[in-house]
């Protein structure tokens, strides 16, 4: 007998269970933050994941929830902007295959880290020291970044640099060629670089493309051009190993979350993409540094403030 | 209206004929006995109403006891500046629900000792510890778990929530929140003269998931790499499929 609402109609309908992190979540808000996170992916190439998790954890989802159904929802904007970027041919398939072949390794072994810290109850302080250094050094190098460009283009001098700088790591064994990306470099290089993406993928939720995509332009040397449609190439390997081993492994995977997420995602990143012509790129990575510099320093207090309970309880479902 | 209506056909003829019954005893229902966790639960309020045979003075204790199982107690200590797990203890047959209610405070009902006894009161339940778990302090632990537990809900202590009415009907509300946990619910309805026990009488509420919630869950946890699979082609599909509608617009 169904007699009883705690809240009237209108709100029962906004309101959906979510059938793995069982609770109950406002699903307006979580297609909003979605959409939101989209249209920034869209805009600025990077940025799903490593917002995505921190505001779902804020939200109240259990941080080992919140990590493996965002791992899940970044497949459909990864495949999504690939085939947008594939049409302009600004993917290079054969790097990006060699840094997936890292990142599947690197996920892997990031979930058994994931299942370790877990049983030893150390999960939620990894993952959020994780977010705090990755977000404050990614956050600060692109909030000056941006705004040095800002300066030099008021100034008006449009300066040109070298294809790309040549440093000790391009010099390592087993050497092949990359002609999309016009490099002919140790393919360990790449493949290092992903297992170490794929590791902290894997741990945080996130799929890694605001470390790789650095990565990719200062310490491999790619055209610009290639390294947003590449990166996001190897993120959907990297994000669907990772769901399906945090699926299997620990049943973190809330499809429902991941699909009401993702399902923002898309519709965030088709429209952020119209619009990156528009509005200036410079000025989009300067508000989103400091949004990104904002959530590190909410974890941060977190972490460093003496909490209102130094005990907390973990229920066993 | 129509709901109500029942209910009060119901208690007019459990009054009328309640002389008829043996000496103390309960006899008690409850609105709601399966509880369905769909896509819209938010919770749960149910009514638990009944009849006892009273005398003025008489009270009434209900409990209601969840699942029991692991709970594990946490404690933060500050590392290098930020605050780490760095022990725990594990309570290994905690009720993962537990509700206390009475018609007026349960210390003027019973006494310390009594409550002790008949394990009453958030801090009398027998919890053991994980054996081989050695901590100095064991009450603050065990407090820190009552504490934690109230906060999210999932233990509470009701007290002048029950309704007595003419010494012979009783009513009170169960709530479950919306994080509660599934399985077998014992609700206990102990009524007291004077401090000791004369009936007692146990029902029970099943809360289970249901729908679409159930089958996911359930796939979740028995195929669980399929249901991965699943996911990630789910994913891959509205990817996809996003790009072909948004190129048409």
């Amino acid at each position: 007998m169904y007699y009883y609402n705690l809240l009237n109609n209108d709100e029962i309908l906004m309101y959906i269970y979510l059938p793995i992190a069982e609770q109950p979540i406002h699903s307006l808000a979580i297609l909003g933050v979605g959409a939101f996170l989209g249209l920034i992916m869209g805009l600025v190439g990077v940025g799903g994941g490593f917002l995505l998790t921190p505001i779902m954890m804020f939200l109240g989802i259990p941080p080992p929830v919140a990590v493996a159904s965002v791992a899940n929802q970044l497949v459909a904007p990864s495949v999504s902007g690939v085939l947008s970027h594939w049409k302009r041919s600004n993917v290079d398939f054969k790097m990006g295959t060699v840094l997936l072949l890292g990142g599947v390794a690197g996920s892997s072994i990031g979930v058994i880290l994931f299942n370790f810290l877990g049983k030893i109850g150390q999960l939620d302080f990894v993952i959020k020291s994780s977010y705090v250094i990755f977000l404050t050094i990614i956050g600060s190098l692109m909030f000056a970044e941006s705004l040095r460009l800002i300066l030099r283009t008021r100034k008006g001098k449009i300066s040109r640099g070298k294809l790309h700088q040549h440093n000790w790591l391009h010099g390592l064994p087993f050497k092949i060629r990359f002609r999309k990306s016009k490099l002919y470099i140790s393919i360990l290089l790449p493949i290092l670089i992903g297992v170490i993406v794929g590791i902290f993928a894997a741990l945080m939720g996130i799929g890694g493309g605001f470390i790789i995509v650095p990565a990719m332009i200062y310490l491999l040397g790619m055209p610009t051009s290639l390294v947003v449609g590449t990166s996001l190439f190897q993120i959907i390997f990297v994000a669907a190993n990772t769901t399906i081993l945090q699926a299997s492994q620990n049943q973190t995977v809330d499809i429902v979350l991941a699909t009401i997420l993702l399902l923002g995602s898309v519709i965030g990143v088709q429209v952020g993409s119209r619009f990156t012509n528009i509005l200036r790129g410079e000025y989009l990575r300067l508000i989103l540094s400091s949004i990104i510099i904002l959530v590190s320093l909410k974890l941060l207090i977190d972490l460093i403030t003496v909490p209102s309970d130094l005990f907390s309880v973990i229920i066993s479902r | 209206m129509n709901y109500f209506f029942h209910i009060n056909i119901f208690f007019l003829i459990l009054f009328l004929t309640s002389n008829t019954y043996a000496q103390n005893q309960i006899v008690a229902d409850l609105s709601q006995e399966n509880v369905k966790i769909s896509t819209d639960f938010q919770g749960a309020k149910i009514l638990l109403f009944g009849a006892y045979d009273g005398q003025k003075g008489d009270d009434i204790i209900v409990i209601v006891t969840g699942p029991k199982g692991l709970v594990t107690v946490q404690k933060k200590e500050k590392i290098l500046g930020v605050w780490v797990n760095t022990r725990k203890v594990n309570y290994i047959n905690s009720p993962k629900y537990l509700s206390i209610s009475s018609n007026r405070k349960i210390e003027e009902i019973l006494n310390k000792k009594t409550q002790k006894i008949s394990e009453i009161g958030l801090n009398n339940l027998k919890i053991r510890m994980q054996p081989g778990i050695k901590v100095e302090n064991e009450k603050e632990w065990r407090q820190a778990l009552t504490r934690n537990m109230l906060k999210s809900n999932l233990w509470s202590i009701n007290e002048n929530s029950v309704s007595l009415n003419k010494d012979a009907l009783f009513r009170s509300y169960l709530e479950l929140p919306s994080n509660v946990i599934t399985g077998q619910f014992e609700v206990k309805i102990l009524h007291y003269r004077d401090s000791k026990l004369v009936s007692q009488q146990i029902n029970s509420i099943n809360v289970s998931k249901s729908g679409i919630s159930e089958e996911i869950y359930n796939i979740a946890q028995n195929y669980s790499t399929l249901y991965g699979i699943f996911a990630v082609l789910l994913a891959v599909l509205v990817g996809w499929g996003s790009n072909l509608v948004f190129r048409k617009v």
